[in-house]
């Protein structure tokens, strides 16, 4: 059986002939809409070929699209919790390449606001090969876990044994496997911006929060081995609240304002987004990609349409024929690109927020991003997409011909 | 073989549909293109920079020379070897200073001897004049003047403590020197209270001399120094442009897969549309692969339109001044989009790729089309 009989049994069973009043679309057409879905439906699957090809391709593109989102959200909004929001870093107001006195340490320690501090001193040191790299902080052991209680450490007991001993480290378990190392490893990381190397034992693994793919030592070693010099890259501060942020960055700020060593101090979030800025206009770049993808899917979608909408301009005919008023020809036709555009934007960025589930970015990334999750309005953000995508790839088509003139359509027969 | 005019003319014929795909191809090319333009042209700012009679000299296991630093006694040693004809005592400081757009970035600052410009011939002062020593004078680079704050010959820029005036503008030929800001040496360590060197560039006489002069560097205990050669050195940090590559890459072949269903979709209904002029082309003698045959080529053609129109749309992207980070030294690094007509074949093969894919399975299923039945069929 042909499909144009198949939709001549269809139409006379389902549908009375006269039932579509001619009149009064905007008031009849929501209720009603129902009934007609079965035959958008139809519509849909008749081209099957045609209907998942289309698909698949506007599926490509929304998973490039929430790729792109959410490589954004990551840089740009990176989770945060109650504990990293009363955070903040000092540095030396001319750049990170510069140090501060150690002094500094005690002195943001009394001031009102702040709960806590620790040294947080980049290493950068290179573990038997440069391509090796992960991040590695000298810290104040004793503090590290008052200010970062989301780093969890595999043994209650680990915490003490990385507090007692000067040389003791804690690896990230992502590190640990893979590099194979196990608890009572010696690591030795060989210093570059330092001339000196750090030979460290690790007294446990931590995880959370970053803390999985990072090694921590003593800055009290770091400091011995730099001749005692007493100069700190960066400070991480503890807030009582977030409420306390501002005021703690203006008095840290302007306690040193006149000192050898000026300070600029921000918010763990402010902090992490000056390394974004680095990379340039991030922003800039995917908006520019993703106005292209979005115009490439239009054509694609409207390419779709165009053939599917010529091939029935017969039968639209028809259909005006039998009642249709324009308005519901072009609703039925729209709502058929939409279902195909839609499932496209769903399956699109379904599949990327599925498929980005089981990789660690965190790792891939070198631990610049935390992680990497197509959140829930980024899947809105594609449908919406699509929608758009719906409505300005059918109209064109879908206008011209809801407007031929019946004998003329019948005429045509599909060229 | 069925002449081309066949398949072109079968692509005018649908003008709309031939229109919507090639635009389609078009886009994805053109991104595709841009940003391996921008990859490539921050990858040339690293290979063939540098002199190559010239030497870097890098405290042991520092890698960069911002990581880097030494006494100044030792280039007292460095200049007395044989087969050394000049050295270049130079310091590094990274300051974080705001783009024309507001957000800060780490620039380099490097106080230069009277050697700096001797040793690197290809660099020239374009505007205003050269810097004197002792009165805190800048020379900045042009890509660093069209892009950041206080970059004007007249300015004055804020580096460590004092205020510095611009007074001259100088152009490195694209190479890494192009995303710094140049003072006296005195003054730089001066302001950062740093009475040390952060590499030392060395010219050699000749090849043999520069290999001489390496071997005894890397040889000397006392002075626990890498002696990269100038051109190895930028080119140790061509990794940069890695994570931009794996964007590009991961763009392009996501839009390759969708336009091959576009493609696809295109070539079945030119197909659908053509049962019967596939039939009577059997019926006049040609074979199953000449059927093949055309509508692979087709498809081709429909995609190599594309593909040079992308090659189009990316061309005025050439030029385009914009920056980076460059994590090894820590700071940031201008460049400049570079469409080559390498990159321009990398387009047009990317999408023959997608035109052959998208095109083989329609141009299977027009070659399979029974006669009879076809010759039946009413469109």
């Amino acid at each position: 059986m042909g499909k144009a009989e198949c939709f001549w049994e269809y139409r006379s069973q389902r549908l009375p002939v006269s039932a579509p009043p001619i009149i009064r679309l905007e008031s009849t057409f929501f209720p009603k809409a129902l009934k007609y879905l079965r035959l958008i439906f139809r519509n849909v699957v008749r081209n099957r070929r045609r209907t998942i090809l289309t698909v698949l391709s506007i599926t490509m593109s929304l998973f490039l699209i929430s790729t792109l989102k959410t490589l954004l959200d990551e840089l740009e909004n990176p989770p945060t919790t109650p504990e990293s929001a009363r955070r903040l870093f000092t540095r030396h107001k001319v750049s990170l390449g510069v140090m501060m006195p150690l002094a500094y340490r005690e002195k943001i320690r009394s001031v009102p606001g702040v709960e806590d501090v620790t040294t947080f001193q980049w290493f950068g040191g290179i573990y038997k090969d440069p391509a090796n790299f992960f991040a590695q902080f000298a810290v104040d052991a004793d503090r590290l876990f008052a200010i970062y209680p989301e780093y969890k450490v595999d043994d209650a007991a680990h915490i003490q044994d990385f507090i007692k001993e000067r040389t003791a480290a804690l690896a990230g378990v992502k590190l640990a496997k893979k590099y194979g190392w196990k608890v009572g490893d010696r690591v030795t990381l060989k210093g570059t911006f330092t001339p000196f190397d750090v030979e460290t034992t690790i007294r446990g693994l931590v995880d959370g929060g970053g803390s999985e793919n990072t090694y921590y030592f003593h800055y009290d070693y770091f400091n011995e081995l730099f001749n005692n010099s007493g100069q700190i890259g960066t400070l991480s501060i503890k807030a009582k609240s977030a409420e306390d942020i501002p005021a703690v960055i203006d008095s840290v700020d302007s306690m040193f304002a006149n000192s050898t060593a000026p300070t600029k101090t921000e918010s763990e979030k402010a902090f992490f987004l000056s390394f974004v800025s680095m990379y340039g206009n991030v922003r800039f770049l995917v908006m520019s990609i993703s106005t292209v993808v979005l115009f490439t899917i239009i054509l694609v979608a409207a390419n779709t349409m165009a053939m599917s909408i010529r091939e029935r301009t017969a039968e639209i005919a028809i259909l005006k024929t039998l009642g249709f008023t324009p308005g519901q020809v072009l609703a039925m036709t729209v709502a058929e690109s939409l279902i195909i555009a839609v499932a496209g934007g769903l399956l699109g960025s379904l599949g990327a927020r599925f498929a980005y589930g089981s990789v660690d970015f965190n790792e891939l990334s070198q631990g610049f991003l935390l992680r990497f999750v197509v959140r829930w309005e980024t899947i809105l953000m594609a449908v919406a997409i699509s929608t758009f995508v719906a409505f300005t790839s059918t109209l064109l088509p879908a206008w011209s011909a809801s407007r031929l003139s019946i004998a003329e359509a019948i005429r045509r027969r599909g060229e | 073989m069925i002449p081309l005019k066949y398949n072109f003319r079968s692509l005018v014929v649908r003008r709309l549909g031939t229109m919507m795909t090639v635009g389609g191809v078009a886009l994805t090319v053109g991104i595709f293109v841009s940003i391996l333009a921008m990859v490539n042209g921050l990858e040339n700012t690293y290979v063939n920079s540098g002199e190559p009679l010239n030497l870097v000299l890098l405290r042991k296991g520092s890698q960069t020379e911002t990581n880097s630093y030494y006494g100044r006694s030792f280039k007292g040693i460095v200049e007395t070897m044989s087969g050394v004809q000049a050295v270049s005592g130079e310091i590094l400081v990274i300051i974080n200073h705001p783009r024309l757009t507001g957000e800060a970035a780490n620039l380099i600052v490097r106080g230069i001897s009277d050697k700096t410009f001797e040793l690197r011939p290809k660099i020239k002062l374009v505007e205003g004049r050269m810097l004197k020593t002792g009165l805190r004078e800048v020379l900045v680079s042009r890509s660093v003047s069209n892009r950041f704050k206080d970059g004007k010959i007249g300015d004055t820029i804020h580096i460590g403590r004092t205020d510095w005036k611009v007074v001259g503008i100088f152009d490195a030929a694209r190479t890494p020197y192009d995303s710094e800001i140049w003072g006296d040496y005195g003054d730089v360590a001066q302001e950062f209270d740093r009475p040390i060197y952060s590499s030392l560039l060395v010219r050699c006489a000749d090849q043999t001399s520069l290999k001489d002069v390496q071997q005894k560097i890397i040889d000397d205990r006392r002075l626990q120094m890498d002696a990269p050669r100038e051109t190895e050195y930028f080119e140790s940090q061509v990794g940069t442009a890695a994570p931009m590559k794996v964007l590009g890459y991961l763009v392009g072949i996501i839009m390759a897969i969708g336009s091959c269903f576009a493609v696809m979709n295109t070539m079945y209904a030119a197909t659908a549309y053509r049962t019967r002029e596939i039939a009577t082309l059997r019926v006049l003698g040609f074979r199953r692969r000449n059927i093949l045959l055309s509508f692979m080529l087709e498809s081709l053609l429909l995609a190599l339109i594309g593909g040079a129109l992308g090659c189009l749309f990316a061309l005025p992207m050439n030029g385009i001044s914009t920056g980076t980070a460059n994590f090894i030294t820590f700071s940031e690094i201008v460049f400049q989009f570079r469409v080559t007509p390498r990159l321009m074949l990398i387009g047009l093969t990317f999408s023959a790729i997608v035109g052959t894919l998208g095109g083989f399975l329609p141009a299977r299923l027009a070659a399979r089309i029974p006669i009879v039945r076809a010759l039946r069929t009413e469109v």
